[in-house]
């Protein structure tokens, strides 16, 4: 056996290891600290708003496309005869985040934020409606 | 046949073919908008045009242009698709693009022709229109601004509908499609332009924004309305009935269908549905278990014999009323009937006696072949309006001659051409007699009727029915009636057609008698677009008629109404019925069921006489069951479940299959093994199984062994001072079941009486007035309605409306005397 074959690769092993401990650490220390969040991270579902409304016309495209089938939408009437979303859910449960809902909509009423945070305790509240999934301003 | 190319296939297509339909038999596509099978060629898309090589490369329309022999087509040419991109380009400048808020995406031509040819960018710019979109009717929305005037609607309403609502207005950049003087549109609302509609300027608002045209599962079956057999697509979503598709294919009228087939399917996943069994407990109705409610029943009928009867409403199927017959039999009695007893004797008094068969020997698609109409009373096309449809193309397209002989005119009247006696009512026996007297005076007789039994008493009898005679009584001139008579005669092929139903007493055997006598007299039978066609009320009455639902030596419904009254039975089962409303003298229904001991009913709503019982059952639609229907025409039509059944109904075959085995009898377990029955047992439906009917039905055979029975022509009464009421069929309902589906409930809310102007004026009303209408039998309070087709003298009134039953002014007479007051 040959001493240097054998604990030259441990040198410099350790040096890498030493110089770790003088760098930034990696780790964060979540939930202390908070990730930066890429701009096209796809994290929990928005519904955009223009002139105090949401922009969603009911059109069935994102609840079409929706590979997890996880969108529920329901059309209404409003009093000017026009469509609206009078129900729009996502079951966060089942949703697998592949912002196809994104690419389908014909009038960008949806969008994907950087919300990642969705645990919670009961099944049913990870069912987000149409007041939930509103855009915060 | 004449040869040509097409695609550099060698191809052969009729003489009369299109270039469009020469190439549609043979496989190969050409994109179209404005043209219809259904329609006459019109040309104004000019979507379909393709290149002939004989004439010179240009590019013709191939929907307008007919085929001749040795033509070289070519349909898709760089040079085609370049101009059909055009096309598209050019619509889609003034057209919104507001797919996602059209419920006609997906179903789209305009969207699937973009797509097809990828016309992703406009080269022109332009200014969209601002129309005002019509909202004013609950049931069609008109949004010009997507027009692409194909005018297919407008031409469908005139050729096909014969109503004329829409047409085109307007001239230039600014032509539309609009009604009279650009105002709203109000007319029957069957729905058609909606149907042909290729974008989404004509939409079905009951349907609005429920569902995308892609999520919807398609589901045919048979219409559960009149009995003419429309075939229907049901869009089906979550278990719902969310509307009515048209399907250019389907059925004998190519999906054609009136206000109610369309627009009336809500009854379906109604609300207001009964969802569990009800049993009476100290005088209310609570509600129960599926096993004590059919315990309850079962422990009455057993060994009840004679006291136990039956009333089944003829929209049941031809297995259910079977199984109901199998379970009056197990309980000993034969105490069943449909119909309220009375309104099918046409066929099985009046056609059994004279035709040998309780069945029409003609069928629908006899109207179109033939030369000369006759129908008696322009309510065919109330009762029966896609049979209306058929008489529209048959006299606006086929030239066929109209005559009608009626109490009231209508529709039918103002067909081209069209020549309508009207008569004083309930005369129209005498009359059809006094045809046939003149026909036997005037040697117009085939050779064939001296060959028929009775004819010699025939003659004997219609002594009496010269038109001079009759003339008087019955309100025609000799004159009109010898005219009717002789083009009667001549016509090489005629079709007598008269509708029947609980709101047709009038419509008696002895009109049917008649009827036949006339036709065999002219030797009008055997022989295609010939003939006698009598339209039966509901979906299967014809099918209740061919399961003998109703015997010989059982009691009719009348007589169990009367044992009812007088304690001889104990127990009666409804099925589906409602003669609170529908039957004939109200107080004396209410009295029979009110003395009854056991009233079981098995109804979808809880319907004013289900409210009476003792124990009712929620029964599933049409919708949610399999079965056959066989249609006025003796068409026999397989239905299929479209939705599972809602809350806990059953259908009236798990319901009358679990009667029978807690009678100890035996149950089929299938509807298929109950039709296989079907088809070894009753004539004319031999050989024939749910596979064989198909998508399309099979005809039972009709039989004929003709005879001349002598009618007995009721004498026309009148009183002084009164006016005649007549009652009928509102054209947007069939029965009782059309006031549960929104759509004819929008357009027709409640019950009227229709009285003519010169009478209105007379007594000083005005339109929408409320008038007490008092006969002999009660008074109660209709709405009224002024219009110019009744005759003076005459009022009608529809008999549907639950909220105010007709009945209680109406006892069965086919014509009532009435006064009327403010």
């Amino acid at each position: 056996m040959n001493p240097i074959n054998t604990f030259v690769p441990i040198i410099q092993g350790l040096k890498i290891t030493l110089g770790h401990l003088f760098k930034k650490p990696v780790t964060l220390q979540y939930p202390d600290e908070r990730p930066k969040v890429a701009a096209r991270f796809r994290g929990l579902h928005a519904l955009n708003v223009s002139h105090n409304k949401a922009k969603c016309v009911a059109c069935y495209l994102c609840p079409t496309v929706c590979p997890a089938k996880c969108i529920t939408v329901e059309a209404g009437e409003d009093a000017s005869h026009d469509k609206f979303a009078a129900v729009y859910e996502i079951d966060m449960l089942r949703c697998i985040f592949c912002g196809y809902c994104v690419e389908a909509c014909p009038v960008d009423a949806i969008r994907m934020t950087g919300e990642f945070e969705l645990a919670n305790y009961n099944r049913k509240d990870f069912v987000y409606s149409k007041e939930r999934l509103l855009e915060k301003k | 046949m004449v040869n040509l190319t097409i695609d550099d296939k060698q191809v052969t297509a009729p003489k009369t073919a299109t270039i469009y339909e020469a190439a549609k038999l043979n496989g190969i596509n050409i994109p179209i908008l404005c043209h219809d099978k259904k329609l006459k060629p019109f040309g104004a898309c000019r979507m379909c045009l393709v290149e002939v090589e004989q004439m010179k490369g240009r590019q013709i329309p191939a929907c307008t242009t007919p085929v001749t022999e040795g033509m070289i087509i070519r349909t898709s040419t760089p040079d085609i698709v370049k101009a059909r991109k055009m096309v598209l380009e050019l619509l889609l400048l003034n057209h919104p693009i507001d797919c996602p808020v059209c419920d006609k995406a997906g179903d789209c031509d305009l969207q699937n022709l973009t797509y097809e040819y990828k016309v992703n960018a406009n080269r022109f710019t332009d200014e969209k229109f601002h129309h005002e979109i019509d909202y004013n009717n609950p049931l069609i929305e008109r949004d010009m601004n997507r027009c692409v005037l194909c005018g297919k609607c407008a031409r469908i309403c005139d050729e096909i509908v014969s109503f004329g609502a829409l047409t085109f207005i307007s001239r230039g950049i600014e032509t539309k499609i609009g009604c009279e003087f650009d105002e709203a549109l109000n007319c029957e609302f069957c729905g058609s332009c909606v149907s042909v509609c290729p974008v989404g300027s004509l939409l079905a608002r009951p349907f609005k924004f429920k569902a995308r045209f892609w999520s919807l599962t398609k589901q045919k079956t048979i219409c559960g309305y009149c009995g003419t057999g429309c075939n229907l697509t049901l869009g089906v979503k979550d278990n719902k009935v969310l509307t009515t598709i048209y399907d250019e294919n389907q059925g004998f009228h190519n999906g054609q269908l009136c206000c109610r087939g369309r627009f009336g399917y809500q009854f379906i996943n109604s609300e207001k549905r009964l969802t569990k069994p009800l049993v009476r407990k100290n005088g209310n109705l609570v509600e129960a278990g599926w096993d004590e409610a059919l315990d309850l029943v079962a422990a009455r009928l057993k060994g009840a014999g004679a006291a136990a009867a039956a009333i089944a409403t003829a929209r049941l199927t031809n297995e259910e009323l079977v199984l109901f017959k199998q379970l009056m039999e197990t309980a000993g009695s034969n105490n069943y009937d449909h119909s309220a007893g009375y309104a099918h004797a046409a066929l099985t008094e009046g056609f059994a006696s004279s035709f040998g068969v309780a069945a029409s020997p003609s069928s629908i698609l006899d109207i179109q072949k033939s030369e000369l109409l006759l129908v008696i009373k322009t309510d065919a096309y109330e009762t029966h309006p896609v049979v209306g449809f058929e008489i529209n193309m048959a006299v606006k397209n086929k030239g066929v001659l109209l005559k009608i002989l009626s109490d009231k005119s209508g529709k039918l009247s103002k067909l081209p051409d069209a020549k309508t006696l009207i008569h004083t009512p309930g005369t129209e026996t005498t009359i059809i007699n006094s045809l046939a007297k003149v026909i036997l005076d005037n040697k117009l007789a085939d050779a064939s009727a001296a060959l028929i039994p009775g004819y010699d008493e025939l003659e004997k009898a219609l002594a009496d029915f010269t038109p001079e005679a009759v003339s008087a009584q019955c309100g025609l001139s000799a004159v009109e009636i010898k005219q009717l008579a002789s083009a009667y005669a001549k016509a090489d092929k005629a079709l007598i057609i008269f509708p029947v139903g609980q709101a047709y007493p009038g419509h008696t055997a002895a009109l049917a008698n008649a009827i036949a006598n006339l036709a065999l007299l002219a030797g009008k039978l055997g022989k295609e677009g010939s003939g006698v066609l009598c339209l039966s009320e509901k979906n299967n009455s014809q099918g209740a008629v061919d399961m003998g639902f109703q015997t010989a030596d059982g009691l009719n419904a009348n007589q169990i109404l009367d044992g009812c009254a007088s304690k001889t039975i104990k127990t009666l089962l409804i099925a589906g019925e409602n003669p609170m409303v529908s039957y004939p003298d109200h107080a004396k229904v209410a009295a029979a069921l009110d003395r009854l001991e056991f009233l079981v009913v098995s109804e979808i709503f809880l319907t004013e006489t289900a409210a009476m019982a003792d124990v009712v059952l929620p029964v599933c639609s049409f919708a949610e069951k399999e079965g056959t229907f066989t249609a006025t025409d003796r068409r026999v039509q397989h239905i299929k479940p479209a939705i599972k059944k809602t809350a806990q109904s059953r259908s009236d075959f798990e319901i009358l299959g679990a009667l029978i085995k807690k009678l100890g009898g035996i149950a089929p377990t299938a509807p298929a093994s109950v039709f296989a029955e079907i088809a070894s047992s009753v004539p004319g439906y031999a050989g024939m199984s749910y596979v064989s009917l198909g998508e399309e039905g099979q005809f039972a055979t009709v039989a004929v062994k003709p005879a001349f029975v002598v009618p007995q022509a009721p004498l026309a009464k009148s009183e002084t001072g009164k006016l005649a009421l007549v009652i009928g069929s509102a054209l947007y309902h069939n029965g009782t079941l059309s006031q549960y589906g929104e759509g004819p409930m929008h357009v027709c809310p409640e019950g009227y009486v229709e009285l003519s102007r010169a009478d209105a004026a007379a007594l000083n009303f005005a339109e929408n007035d409320l008038l007490t209408v008092s006969s002999a039998g009660g008074s109660m309070v209709l709405k009224a309605r002024i219009s110019s087709r009744i005759p003076q003298g005459v009022v009608f009134a529809p008999y549907h409306f639950g909220s105010n039953p007709v009945n209680q002014i109406w006892n069965g007479a086919a014509v009532t005397w009435v006064t009327l007051t403010k």
